[in-house]
């Protein structure tokens, strides 16, 4: 073979592999599947007595975390559910602030996602039955974008409200931290 | 005139299906409203006046081509500083053609002047409040009254009474849409944080279509709406009943619909009057039944599209709000058979 | 002939007085009107009317101290001469640490305090050194309840009545428990949390009735005020504060001063179809009476949501006043403060009963330092305006005209939906805020401790689902000029002027307390518990406690015939919020816009829930 030869087929190749390193994320507008996904309490983060080993991060939470159209919708959803009603932009008000790093019930995706759909005893209602759990994973991501967890290029850069908080594209990325500070 | 501009050769029809709409909606169709009336003799005045001018400039031009050829061909002339001398009819052939041009433009200003005039003064004494606030993608429809006990909240489908000036102010409550119905008005955008406001004065009754022109979105295509002009007693006796609750359901399967949709998701969004639904993010569904079409002009009104679309949305309308819920069939059958109560 | 021409003059001085600014003028009162009320001090000023305010008998029965609402103390030991002395007797930890918006209450040697969600009600034994605990009453309210309260799961106080302490606990529930023993009497749910309804305020308790009302005007709920029987904790009537004339018992009583609220069934008539059904009116703040006239008197709070374009009308009959006979609840008459609010502006504030100097006589009036910014004085027999003056700096109203009754707005602060509208003052928590003001017979002033705040206001669409918020704004809010958040005025309402001032750094959230001694006492959110001298305003004695205050101050003569202050500091309620919730201040929406506001106050003070009294030493 001529260098010229296979210098077109390397730089043929090396295309092909760099086009195919190009994901992009997919927006599906049904959930996978249809019907109840939201696993009910499990949490890594209690205690799991006897060596039990803690449940993985569902495998539907890729679906969800970091895709910026869920991470859109939670954000319609998060209005229009009345989520801001008493959570504000993250900051708290009847409802613990959502844009810290503290979850008293868990800052992971399906933590979240249960949070919602279970309802907790402290006041946060049950949406099991008012919401699908397609929807219930879109607001569970749009809040981790509220604590900066998500990756920057899949969050909102604007609300569609009063500015108000620092645009979450703007903001510092946090770990999610499990403690209960606040007192009952 | 204007029938002639009818030929369909020109314009491109635009049907729906089974709908019982004109066979096309036209901004050219003539006489449905005052300012389409309007618009129509006003542009019949501009072609008239342009197709002149346009004919004289060819016959000019042709002439002019005729008139150099014929020179060129007669024989061999050297310069001799005869380019100097204009001919004899230049200078007044010019002054009039300027002349004729002003003339014309003024002939053109006028008219428009007086069109615009004659819409704005049909427009000056609106008598009925409509507000239109667009979503993505569907329209949202307030009757506004005196009585605010009579507001009246409807979806995708507007009632005119014929010959009455309606205006329709117009909210967004997301990105810029724009309200079109062809066969009577022009185009106004829905801007978000902005009020803008359209004058209808319907002159003839009938059912006339109307759709977003300014894109809004993946579903912009299907955010369509209904307009039907009646007669103000058909108006007024329309409105009484659209203000009326919705009626309770007297079959079981129908009640068991009720239950689903006031106790499941569907009240999350939607509202209907008379029952705990309140949700505002969606239609309004109390008179559902009696629309023309389902989720702004997406699909014909039929018991079988009702189906289609509250069993899988996400098929028929990707992207757009209303999720799939994914329903055991018995709750399809009973929450369709509730719908189709409200009428 | 002169006379009633000296009287006829003087009602239209008054009355042009009110509309102008500035206008200091006293009406004109021939000598002789003053004859029967010469032998009393303050004869030319405001006296509260003797059956609604009886003598004082060192007691503290009832959150408002007695049924004309004026929070005076007739114990004079302690006085600007001595108070620098003043010094602490003893403390007793409630347990809690939500905002502690409740006075004490002092009956015969016995203190009783109840605490924030979860509503414990204590009895400390003041007959013994260092206050003993009696007794722990623990109703158990639904947990749940704490996420459908919008402003901090606060109780604004028991009352005491014939051997019964009387509260209400957030889930919805009015209690009556033995004064001595601690056991429950009876127990009535009368609010349902799943709707978003719960209850926080201080029932009151009259003529053998207990009046209760609900909250929740947030949440998209319908309000109503109710009155049990005393004794067997049964309801007797409710009548709420939107819908049709029979709901809220409007019949043939029923004369409104004003043309504006007069008409039939305006309760659906002024709202959309079906929004009155979720139009808030709820009957949070405070209630008083007259035993007179048999009539109560009580503020209406906002109509929901607050987004105004989803509720075009008048909104009928929410942020007014009522009068309505105790045993029937049927309606005497109503006045209606801001027709279709449009900035949250709840009339639910204290409603302070007086008798004021008029023409020949005195007037039976009521004072009302409300929400919106005015300080009204009406007369309580018919509801007529006799003056409405700003208290504080206002510019989303122009005034009212005394003529219709009608509050006249700014058009340039109308909140329009999917527009944020800028630097609207009074504020949403308004001028002044449930916080009561304190009246001096002595002075004859009103001491108002209250809010200098103003926001930004964006309206959005609000979702209807029971039992989640309905309020469809962003808000955000700020000090208003000056930069100070707050400030305790003294004002006298005869004169329609402010006396003195203090500018406070935060807003003044927390009650008032008015002695015979000449002291006014009031606390401040990071901690301060201050008296002041009641003619001067001059600060006489502070004292720093563990917690923000904005519980009500109070006076009693204990055991030993001392005079004892005592107050709860325990930091909350709406203002507080970002201590007590622990919300974080990077968010300036939070808490209704309120983070914004007082973004320092974690800094400056801690949650907590101690009682602090006071004393003299011996």
């Amino acid at each position: 073979m001529s260098s010229r030869f296979l210098a077109s087929v390397l730089l043929t190749g090396a295309t092909a592999l760099a086009l195919a390193a190009c994901d992009r994320e997919e927006r599906h507008s049904r959930a996978k599947p249809i019907g109840e996904t939201i696993p009910a309490g499990e949490s890594p983060d209690t205690i799991w007595p006897g060596g039990t080993p803690a449940p993985a991060l569902d495998a539907r939470a890729k679906l969800y975390d970091n895709n910026s159209p869920a991470i859109a919708e939670g954000q319609f959803l998060y209005m229009k559910m009345n989520c801001v009603g008493c959570h504000f932009h993250g900051g708290g008000g009847m409802g613990p602030p959502l844009m810290d790093d503290e979850w008293r019930y868990g800052g992971r995706i399906d933590q979240i996602a249960s949070s919602i759909a279970e309802g907790r005893p402290n006041g946060m209602p049950a949406w099991r039955t008012k919401l699908t759990d397609d929807q219930i994973w879109k607001l569970a991501a749009y809040v981790r974008s509220l604590s900066g967890q998500p990756s920057k290029d899949a969050v909102s850069s604007r609300s569609e409200s009063m500015s108000a908080t620092t645009p979450q594209s703007l903001t510092p990325r946090e770990p999610a931290h499990t403690s209960d500070t606040a007192q009952q | 005139m204007t029938r002639l501009l009818r030929a369909p050769a020109l314009l491109t029809p635009l049907l729906l299906g089974a709908c019982d709409y004109q066979s096309y909606q036209s901004i050219f169709s003539g006489d449905a409203a005052t300012e389409v009336h309007q618009f129509n003799i006003l542009f019949v005045v501009f072609l008239v006046v342009c197709a002149v001018m346009y004919l004289l400039v060819l016959i000019f031009l042709a002439t002019g081509i005729l008139r150099a050829r014929r020179a060129s061909e007669a024989a061999n002339v050297v310069e001799s500083g005869r380019h100097n001398q204009s001919h004899p009819l230049m200078r007044s052939g010019l002054i009039a053609w300027g002349a004729l041009v002003s003339v014309g433009l003024v002939a053109l200003a006028i008219a428009s002047f007086f069109a615009d005039r004659s819409m704005a003064q049909a427009a000056a004494h609106e008598k009925l409040s409509i507000t239109v606030t667009a979503n993505q993608w569907w329209w949202d429809v307030q009757y506004n009254s005196g009585d605010v006990s009579k507001t009246l909240r409807t979806a995708n489908e507007l009632h005119l009474p014929v010959g009455v000036p309606v205006r329709i102010t117009l909210h967004s409550n997301d990105v810029i849409h724009s309200f079109w119905v062809p066969s009577l008005a022009g185009k106004q955008d829905l801007i978000p944080g902005r009020e803008n406001d359209i004058t209808i004065v319907p002159q003839k009754v009938g059912i006339y279509r109307g759709q977003c022109a300014e894109f809004c979105g993946t579903q912009h295509a299907k955010m369509a709406f209904v307009v039907n002009v009646d007669s103000y007693a058909d108006f007024l006796k329309w409105w009484s009943h659209q203000l009326q609750p919705a009626a309770a359901p007297t079959t079981p399967l129908a009640q068991a619909g009720y239950n689903y949709v006031t106790q499941g998701q569907c009240s999350s969004c939607h509202a209907i009057a008379g029952t705990p639904a309140g949700g505002t993010v969606g239609p309004d569904l109390t008179h559902f039944a009696s629309r023309r079409s389902i989720a702004a002009g997406t699909m014909p009104m039929s018991e079988g599209n009702i189906y289609g679309w509250v069993e899988d949305p996400q098929s028929i309308k990707p992207g757009s709000h209303m999720p799939t819920i994914g329903m055991e069939p018995k709750d399809l059958h009973a929450v369709v058979a509730y719908l189709e109560t409200l009428r | 002939m002169r006379r009633v021409r000296t009287a006829l003059l003087s009602l239209a001085a008054v009355t042009t007085c009110a509309v102008m600014e500035g206008c200091n003028k006293n009406p004109a009162t021939p000598a002789s009107s003053v004859v029967q009320s010469a032998a009393l001090p303050g004869a030319n000023h405001a006296l509260p009317p003797a059956a609604a305010a009886p003598a004082d008998d060192g007691n503290w029965t009832m959150p408002s101290k007695n049924y004309a609402a004026t929070r005076f103390s007739d114990l004079n030991q302690i006085t600007p001469a001595n108070v620098s002395k003043l010094g602490l007797a003893f403390t007793f930890s409630t347990a809690t640490t939500h905002g502690y918006e409740a006075p004490p209450l002092v009956v015969n040697g016995t203190m009783y305090l109840i605490t924030p969600f979860p509503n414990y009600v204590y009895a400390l034994d003041l007959t013994k050194e260092g206050a003993p605990t009696k007794w722990v009453f623990k109703p158990k309210p639904l947990a749940a309840s704490q996420g459908v309260a919008c402003c901090d799961t606060v109780n604004r106080g028991a009352v005491y009545d014939s051997g019964k302490i009387f509260f209400n606990t957030l889930d919805g529930r009015t209690i009556a428990i033995d004064a001595n023993s601690g056991q429950q009497v009876w127990a009535t749910q009368l609010a349902d949390i799943q709707k978003g309804e719960t209850i926080t305020m201080a029932p009151l308790v009259a003529n053998g009735k207990v009046l209760v009302g609900n909250s929740g005007g947030e949440m998209g709920v319908r309000g109503w005020i109710a009155a049990l029987d005393e004794g067997s904790g049964k309801l007797a009537w409710r009548a709420f504060n939107t819908g049709p004339d029979k709901d809220v018992l409007i019949g043939s009583r029923f004369h409104p001063y004003y043309a504006m609220d007069q008409g039939k069934d305006l309760g659906v008539k002024s709202w959309p179809p079906d929004a009155w059904k979720i139009g808030g009116g709820t009957v949070w703040g405070w209630v008083s009476y007259d035993p007179e006239t048999k009539l109560i008197f009580y503020g209406v709070g906002n109509p929901g949501p607050w987004n105004p374009d989803q509720r075009p009308g008048d909104n009928k009959w929410t942020t007014g006043v009522f009068a309505r006979d105790v045993d029937t609840g049927q309606a005497v008459w109503f006045y209606q403060t801001t027709p279709h609010d449009l900035f949250d502006h709840d009339d639910i504030n204290e409603i302070i009963l007086a008798d004021i100097p008029w023409g020949n006589g005195r007037r039976p009036v009521m004072f009302r330092p409300a929400r919106a910014g005015f300080f009204y004085v009406q007369d309580r027999r018919t509801g007529q305006v006799l003056s409405a003056t700003p208290y504080g700096y206002v510019n989303a109203y122009k005034g009212v005209d005394l003529k219709s009754g009608m509050m006249i707005p700014n058009q340039d602060k109308d909140p329009k939906q999917g527009r944020v509208t800028r630097d609207i003052c009074p504020a949403a928590p308004g001028l002044k805020d449930w916080n009561p003001s304190a009246f001096s017979p002595q002075t004859g002033l009103v001491y108002i401790p209250h809010n200098n705040l103003c926001m930004d206001f964006g309206a959005m669409q609000a979702n209807y689902i029971a039992g989640t918020p309905y309020v469809g704004a962003d808000v955000k809010m700020y000090a208003g000029p000056g930069g100070n958040r707050g400030a305790l005025t003294a004002w006298d309402p005869i004169n329609r002027r402010k006396v003195w001032e203090i500018p406070e750094d935060l807003p003044a959230w927390s009650p008032a307390l008015a002695t015979a001694g000449g002291l006014v006492f009031y606390g401040t959110m990071d901690g301060w518990f201050k008296a002041v001298d009641a003619r001067t305003g001059k600060l006489v004695w502070k004292f720093k406690a563990g917690s923000g205050i904005i519980g009500q101050p109070i006076s009693y003569r204990g055991p030993d015939g001392r005079q004892y202050i005592a107050v709860v500091a325990g930091v909350g309620g709406w203002a507080g919020a970002v201590v007590s919730a622990k919300l974080d201040t990077r968010d300036p929406t939070g808490a209704l816009g309120f983070t914004n506001a007082v973004k320092d106050l974690p800094m400056k003070t801690t949650a907590g829930g101690m009682l602090y009294v006071f004393t003299l030493p011996r």
